[in-house]
């Protein structure tokens, strides 16, 4: 039985959040800022104010900002969770942010894989997620990455079972990417597993997740060119159930063996934009490049998705794109003028929509 | 014989709107809830808004009214 979802409710009160997302015009006057102390000044005077008072009583400079952005956007999806509660569309949500929770995995993975301190590993965490602050700070206390897993599987959190059994691979390459590639595929199965065709609310879901699908299938297929990975052992890195690339036209992309090659390949597709970029990217083999005009287009995407029908759950995938594109540009304006980086440089990084 | 053609007529004129008025009056007033739960500022305009779909009720009440003054 196909259950009707009553949104009036739930995204009258999205909307009224998006309303308080920061303009281009505050933006503007961040980036003209002379320091991070005046960045932070300019913070209170935005919906950012309560959290930023918080935290400057125990930080300052840009650690001050990191963890007032951090609890923000934990805030804003804890409320949209806490209103949602016992509504069919908590699924949907919980799905949404069950992306924190596995980028949080891996930032914690990878924090133990090469020996950083506690207090590094948790600047980059996102608790926006199930996982809350008390669970990954304990996670963040073990002293390896098995100790980790075991911790995970010993509280049954799901996100356990894919990493434990690669681990015995990931003991003996001592490759991580074993780990990561096991919890994005755990990730990206679950939320195809959860939604359904039938219903209008999945596939509006589905179209997001299918999409990220593509994004980090390609992401995967460059570095896998860029590393010489061999076609065969590179197959397994690959995610089924992409919405534009299936299997064979990604292994098709790998045997090209360039990236220029690869980029060729998605001219027919939606990510042909990738064929625009300088050809120095491709000569010089800069990944990261191509991955954040992916990462822009995947938000720009989310975000379109807040014009779409008022009464589904594309107000709340637009919402949770809009505000994840926010604290990213804010991180962005923050980072830039510690290190010094020009005005114009600043505003080329950051992602308007 | 009693003539129940008008009076029911009159019913579904008034009945109608009222089921019109409500179904729109539950959709914008849960709406309007969320609204006021993140803008307080904007009670006044929702009110306004959920009183809008009354005209309705108000039409049909007419109409009923009228069929039973210079029908009956």
């Amino acid at each position: 039985m196909v259950v009707r979802v009553e949104f009036d409710y739930a995204n009258a009160r999205i909307k009224g959040m998006k309303s308080r997302l920061l303009t281009p015009p505050v933006f503007e006057t961040l980036i003209l800022k002379p320091d991070v102390e005046s960045i932070i000044a300019e913070l209170e005077n935005t919906p950012y104010k309560e959290e930023i008072e918080k935290a400057t009583v125990q930080f300052s400079g840009i650690k001050c900002i990191e963890v007032a952005l951090r609890k923000d956007f934990t805030n804003a999806f804890r409320k949209i969770l806490r209103f949602m509660e016992g509504d069919p569309a908590e699924k949907h949500i919980k799905i949404l942010l069950s992306r924190w929770d596995i980028q949080n995995i891996k930032t914690i993975l990878r924090g133990k894989n090469i020996h950083l301190t506690s207090a590094e590993i948790v600047e980059c965490l996102v608790p926006a997620g199930q996982l809350d602050d008390t669970t990954l700070i304990e996670l963040i206390k073990q002293p390896d990455v098995k100790a980790v897993i075991d911790l995970l599987a010993t509280w049954g959190i799901e996100y356990a079972k894919p990493l434990t059994r690669n681990f015995k691979e990931y003991s003996e390459k001592r490759d991580l990417s074993v780990l990561e590639y096991a919890i994005d595929k755990f990730y990206f199965e679950n939320a195809l597993d959860k939604l359904s065709e039938k219903s209008y609310d999945d596939r509006i879901l589905l179209d997001m997740i299918t999409m990220e699908i593509d994004v980090t299938n390609i992401k995967n297929v460059l570095t896998m060119i860029r590393d010489r990975i061999d076609i065969e052992e590179a197959e397994i890195f690959l995610i089924t159930g992409g919405q534009r690339l299936n299997i064979e036209r990604l292994i098709t992309m790998i045997r090209t063996g360039t990236l220029e090659g690869a980029i060729k390949f998605l001219d027919t597709t939606p990510y042909n934009f990738l064929s625009e970029l300088p050809a120095h990217v491709f000569r010089t083999e800069k990944i990261s490049v191509i991955e954040k005009e992916l990462e822009k287009y995947l938000i720009k995407r989310g975000i379109s998705r807040f014009l779409g029908d008022p009464l589904s759950i594309a107000v709340a995938v637009g919402y949770v794109w809009a505000k994840y594109n926010e604290i990213t540009n804010i991180r962005i304006i923050a980072r830039c003028k510690t290190a010094d980086i020009t005005e114009k440089e600043i505003r080329e990084e950051l992602i308007y929509v | 014989m009693v003539d129940w053609g008008i009076p029911i007529g009159a019913g579904i004129a008034f009945g109608l709107g009222a089921l019109g008025t409500g179904i729109a009056q539950s959709k914008i007033g849960s709406a309007g809830a969320g609204t006021i739960a993140e803008k307080p500022e904007a009670f006044g305009l929702m009110v306004v808004l959920v009183a809008i779909p009354e005209t309705m009720v108000i039409l049909g009440f007419v109409v009923a009214a009228m069929m039973m003054i210079m029908l009956v």
